[in-house]
């Protein structure tokens, strides 16, 4: 069965996207419920306490802002790079990006108390010394740029781009990759590294390291996008030489995260404080699961990319969703190691895993970010449509 | 000026817990919440083991990391230098939780009539009640206070939001001494103007090498603690007192 829909675009709806739609709205119902106890009933619900106040909704928050750094990076192959054969990719990625800053805030929206009084803030309540502050204004700037290229790209798609715009679009693309870096991904690392309490987090290696992770997270999403668009779509929608520089460009920041965190952990290992040690413990303890997830993701993805067939489809695939899941596993260490160290000698360690309430809450957010994702991708025309949209507007 | 401040004397603490209890009433707060926490601490090794004790409300720091960091200014300094929190604007996001080198601060997991000491729906409970559940509020303090005109923590314990000591400000204000300095039968605790030196926390502080708990956090505690040391590294803890499993 086929539509078309309101942009103009013909959409197949084949039972596989029916079945995949559905299992999307079933996940996000059985979180909606979940989120719907845990308003009622408390925060109790979750695995959090007071020694431990932050969970798997800030992993999910810090994850999704950096897997937004994907929008920009295709954007500036694109207009940067003038690598026209990322091309295919453009608006994927920028609905890629937004739909991932929508699923960052929404983690944000679970875990506070107060969500009125959430959304009072930047414009109507705000401390300018907290970093909070600082970034929850840049995500609504980087929303709102994104939302710009967006309308801009679909115009273009379809034909009715005027030169300005043409030039509004190249410019926006190439001034989001400093934007995104400087003002958003870097920053957003200052919100732990800030906090002199927190030893684990307090280095001010913290903000570049979130920015290399942003722009790994979001060529490891870029990657996924591109090779499920093609799975999709049954034509690869990227080339056999644009798959492979993906690849190398993916292999190359696991190198520089990974090099990163070697010395992170050698740094770490030295020290004798109560943190290093506590710290220690837990990665090499109760978190054990999730380092060995980080470190042997890494170690996988990397070797699959070191050969010419890794960095093609199926095993490009493997690669990119094998760093994802590391970044993820790497996020939840960082944040839940650096509460672990308690805050006086004397002190028990928090003991936090997250709870089937918040897991599916968790799940719901996520199925959230691709069920948008994979709704627009249908309905907005994609780059590959100009020709068809063309004639379809003109009509 | 005023700048409110606590001197507590180590060497005069029995660990009785009295300054808990006397808060816990005083302030109506939940089960497991400690504004006051009272620890008895256990050093060194048989047979030159001791106990000590060190009761920990918030600080009131100078530099107060919390402030910083709250995005909606619901933590603030008052002029009168107690770190005051407006709960009415709480958004609930923990952050000073994380901030907070000290670990004064209490999140609202659920409402408070479902984490308290007592089962409220017990029929022994009822017939001593007549079904009434207590307000969990500090009549004192439902009104708005300071410079600020905030609703400060105290006047309500809600789900959803963090709340700490307000080195019960309510009582200051009437000329009383806070409830855990009130209630201290080790005579211990001592309340006053740190920028008088005529009060009796400054009196002390003139006599006796104090410290500040994690001094070298720079946050500047506006609670000193005289007649005894920082507990050593090796200090265990001794008697938890948890909230309700
Ligand atoms: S002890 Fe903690 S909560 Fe109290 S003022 Fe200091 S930082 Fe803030
Ligand atoms: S939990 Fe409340 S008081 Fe604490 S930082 Fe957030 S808004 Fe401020
Ligand atoms: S000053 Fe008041 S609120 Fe603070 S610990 Fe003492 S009794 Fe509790």
């Amino acid at each position: 069965m086929a539509t078309i829909s309101p942009m103009g675009r013909r959409i197949e709806i084949s039972p596989g996207l029916v079945a995949w739609l559905g299992v999307l709205a079933a996940l996000i119902l059985l979180g909606f419920v979940n989120f719907i106890r845990q308003s009622t009933e408390g925060h109790h619900l979750t695995g959090l306490t007071n020694d431990n106040p932050w969970g798997l909704y800030i992993v999910g928050f810090v994850f999704f802002v950096g897997t937004s750094a994907g929008a920009t990076i295709i954007g500036f192959m694109i207009h940067g790079f003038e690598r026209k054969d990322y091309a295919p990719l453009g608006t994927r990625a920028l609905v890629f990006g937004l739909m991932s800053l929508i699923g960052a805030i929404l983690f944000i929206t679970v875990d506070v108390g107060s969500i009125p009084r959430m959304m009072r803030l930047p414009f109507i309540w705000r401390n300018e010394t907290s970093m909070f502050t600082y970034t929850s204004i840049t995500y609504y700037f980087f929303a709102v740029l994104l939302v710009a290229e967006i309308y801009l790209a679909v115009k273009i798609t379809r034909g009715q781009g005027s030169d300005s715009e043409k030039l509004w679009a190249k410019w926006l693309a190439i001034g989001a990759v400093p934007f995104a870096l400087i003002v958003v991904h870097a920053p957003h690392g200052s919100l732990f590294a800030v906090v002199k309490a927190r030893e684990f987090w307090n280095t001010p290696l913290l903000p570049p390291h979130f920015a290399v992770l942003a722009l790994l997270s979001g060529i490891s999403a870029m990657t996924l996008v591109a090779t499920a668009s093609s799975a999709a779509s049954g034509r690869q929608v990227l080339s056999k030489e644009t798959f492979s520089h993906l690849g190398a460009l993916l292999g190359l920041f696991i190198a520089i995260a990974a090099v990163m965190d070697v010395f992170d952990f050698i740094v770490f290992s030295y020290s004798d404080t109560i943190t290093g040690n506590t710290a220690m413990d837990f990665l090499r303890g109760s978190n054990l699961p999730f380092s060995i997830v980080h470190v042997g993701g890494y170690a996988v993805a990397l070797t699959i990319l070191l050969t010419k067939r890794g960095r093609q489809t199926p095993w490009l695939t493997v690669a990119a969703a094998v760093t994802l899941v590391a970044i993820a596993s790497y996020r939840y260490n960082l944040t839940i190691v650096g509460q672990a160290p308690p805050l006086m000698p004397f002190l028990e360690s928090p003991d936090y895993f997250p709870t089937w309430t918040e897991s599916s809450i968790a799940l719901a957010i996520v199925s959230f970010v691709l069920l948008g994702y994979s709704v627009l991708t249908r309905v907005l025309p994609m780059e590959e449509d100009a020709g068809s949209l063309s004639e379809i507007v003109k009509e | 000026m005023t700048t409110y401040g606590m001197v507590i004397d180590l060497d005069k603490c029995y660990g009785c817990r009295a300054c808990m209890v006397a808060c816990k009433i005083e302030n109506n707060t939940p089960e497991g919440h400690f504004w006051m926490y009272m620890f008895r601490l256990e050093e060194g090794e048989y047979p030159n083991a001791k106990t000590t004790f060190l009761p920990r409300p918030c600080m009131h720091c100078e530099d107060a990391p919390c402030v910083t960091v709250c995005p909606v200014k619901a933590r603030y300094k008052e002029e009168n230098g107690t770190t005051s929190m407006d709960w009415d604007k709480c958004m609930g996001c923990r952050y000073c939780m994380i901030a907070c080198p000290y670990g004064v601060n209490y999140f609202g997991w659920e409402e408070p009539e479902d984490i308290s000491y007592l089962d409220w729906d017990d029929p022994d409970v009822k017939a001593a009640t007549g079904g009434a559940v207590p307000g969990y509020a500090n009549p004192d303090l439902d009104g708005r206070y300071g410079e600020k005109n905030a609703h400060i923590a105290g006047g309500a314990h809600k789900h959803g939001i963090v709340g700490k000591c307000s080195f019960c400000i309510h009582r200051v204000e009437k000329g009383l001494d806070p409830a855990c300095v009130d209630n201290c039968p080790g005579l211990a605790m001592h309340f006053g103007d740190l920028d008088d030196p005529e009060s009796n926390v400054s009196q002390l502080l003139q006599k006796q090498v104090g410290f500040q708990l994690l001094d070298e956090t720079n946050t500047n505690p506006r609670v000193h603690y005289i007649g005894g040391s920082p507990p050593s590294k090796d200090a265990r803890q001794l008697d938890i007192v948890k909230g309700k499993e």
